[in-house]
């Protein structure tokens, strides 16, 4: 089993075939994707869409806004009473959740916040291409993906749109809620505000499909629960990811393999080296 | 069900604006703000046939308001007793309504920041009592009642006297705000009084522009989505991690 040659892999620049060692090795080895705080934001924010979609799709009322039909925006008003209730508790978890979000990345500027956009607010050539060739694919064509990063570039994409939904959405919320500035910008607010969820959700379509329906992708919704993914998963699609987590992990464990020995030496506990 | 209604007898109104300070002692209308107004129109003409006349006006409670039409919130909606009404708590100060308001009758509190408007002095009805402006009015220029009530003043000024509505091209939204008096001075006011073309933001603009792109993005995705759902439960789970 500890036989497989992981610097075999670790040299090549794309996945390759694996041996069945390799692929049972990948398979229950396995990485840390997601920290705890991430996870739980991630979640919270999920649940939070979940109730402001709901209860903002029955807030839009007007021939020239609204695209739910009547009968929902009716028994969403019914279910909070008011329609001034409805309009309450949009806004108090709105706020609870920009609170919640910027707390959360400002604590986690250093940690969190900018890895991640250095990390996915930046699509490189293989990006580029992989776009082009999942498109081809969709379209029937076989053809070969380049190897991926953390986050794919669809998922880029998306973390892209939702962040700067999230962004508008809070900013044009805040002004809608306290009716700040002038009647314009209320009025521009609101567009922005509508433009915002709807682009948000044009991508939350795929995303929650991605995560939740279909089969390649449930090592991705297990990461986001665990934490962790296993390689094999990673290795196939997350290539350029798992080749620098894994040589992480191998010079940490060489680092420290190193320093064990060094004071093993000096506490005399290595009797060979000595004889020398 | 009730049809609230005022008829305004221009021949009496002596444009001394009595329902217009009324109005905001009332209703504690900001200054430089007002629900009302007595505008005065002309003269028009050559000396010595010179014609003008008192435009006084209000919320015309329309039937078919086209500010209802734009408020993104619902904030703004017609009572079961033919009110346009604002729910403050409601709204969000955007001010789509006031522009689309042709006759100018809504404005931005400036303190509040939501619309206010004039409300046929709901609070003041419900308690029995005559609308503000109607009680001050010296002249006795304004009355006030149910167009559905068949024994009304206003149902009869209306409909047996010909009070008519300030209508004017596509401003015709069915105002419950009537007008009667000297023929010649009640045509001027409809064909001078000040009408405002519904107006339209650019904000309003890019939205009808961007609310159909976003349905067909959002329809595309999911639409995508299904086909992909259903593609994969046709095929089966694939083999384990291949
Ligand atoms: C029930 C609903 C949802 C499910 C099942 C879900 C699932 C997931 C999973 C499994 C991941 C991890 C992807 C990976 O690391 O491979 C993820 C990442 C992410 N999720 Fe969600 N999610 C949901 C709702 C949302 C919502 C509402 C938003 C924001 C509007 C959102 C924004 C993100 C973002 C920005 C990421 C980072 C990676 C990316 O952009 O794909 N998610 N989600």
């Amino acid at each position: 089993m500890q036989q497989v040659n992981i610097e075999r892999l670790l040299k090549q620049d794309k996945p390759v075939p694996l041996s069945p060692e390799e692929k049972e090795y990948l398979r229950t080895h396995y990485l840390k994707k997601h920290d705890v705080i991430p996870k739980w934001t991630h979640w919270f924010n999920a649940a939070v869409w979940g109730f402001q979609l709901f209860t903002g799709s029955a807030l839009i009322n007007s021939t020239l806004f609204k695209f739910m039909p009547d009968w929902w925006i009716n028994m969403v008003s019914e279910l909070f009473g008011t329609r001034a209730n409805l309009l309450k508790y949009h806004i108090l978890v709105g706020i609870i959740w920009s609170v919640v979000l910027v707390v959360n990345y400002l604590f986690g500027i250093k940690n969190y916040t900018i890895p991640f956009i250095r990390r996915n607010f930046v699509l490189d050539r293989d990006d580029i291409l992989w776009l082009i060739n999942r498109g081809l694919g969709i379209l029937g064509m076989k053809v070969e993906l380049p190897p991926q990063g953390e986050y794919n570039a669809g998922q880029k994409l998306f973390a892209m749109v939702a962040i700067g939904g999230i962004i508008i959405l809070i900013i044009t919320g805040f002004i809608m809620s306290f009716h700040i500035g002038s009647a314009e910008t209320v009025k521009w607010a609101i567009v922005f505000h509508f433009i915002a969820a709807g682009g948000v959700v044009a991508g939350l379509f795929v995303h929650i499909f991605m995560a939740a329906v279909l089969w390649e992708e449930h090592p991705s919704l297990a990461s986001m629960i665990t934490g962790k993914v296993n390689e094999l998963y990673a290795y196939h699609n997350h290539f350029k990811w798992w080749k620098e987590m894994k040589k992480l992990e191998l010079e940490v464990r060489e680092r420290e393999r190193k320093e064990y020995e060094e004071k093993a030496k000096e506490m005399g506990l290595l009797p060979e080296e000595e004889n020398n | 069900m009730a049809r609230y209604a005022m008829v305004l007898n221009i021949d009496r109104c002596v444009d001394c604006k009595a329902c217009v300070i009324a109005c905001k002692a009332e209703w504690n209308v900001p200054e430089g703000y007002s629900r009302d107004w007595v505008k005065e129109i002309g003269p028009v003409g050559e000396f010595p046939n010179l014609k003008s006349a008192v435009y006084p006006g209000l919320c015309m409670h329309c039937e078919d308001p086209p500010c209802i039409k734009v408020c993104p919130s619902g904030a703004t909606y017609k009572d079961e007793k033919g009110r346009v009404l604002v729910d403050q708590e409601l709204c969000i100060g955007c001010g789509y309504c006031a522009d689309a308001c042709p006759y100018g009758a809504r404005y931005i509190h400036p303190d509040l920041g939501v619309v206010d408007k004039c409300t046929f002095c709901q609070p003041r009805v419900d308690a029995g009592l005559e609308p503000a402006c109607v009680e001050t009015c010296i002249a006795e220029a304004r009355i006030f009642g149910d167009l559905d009530d068949p024994d009304s003043e206003v149902y009869r000024l209306v409909y047996k006297e010909g009070a008519v509505p300030l209508h004017r091209g596509e401003v015709n939204y069915g105002a419950s705000v009537f007008y009667m008096g000297e023929k010649e001075q009640v045509e001027l006011l409809l064909e001078k009084a000040p009408l405002r073309k519904t107006r339209f933001s650019t904000a309003g603009t890019v939205w009808r522009i961007f609310r159909p792109l976003l349905g067909v993005a959002a329809g595309l995705s999911f639409l995508g989505v299904t086909v992909a759902a259903i593609y994969q439960l046709i095929k089966g789970e694939p083999k384990i991690e291949e």
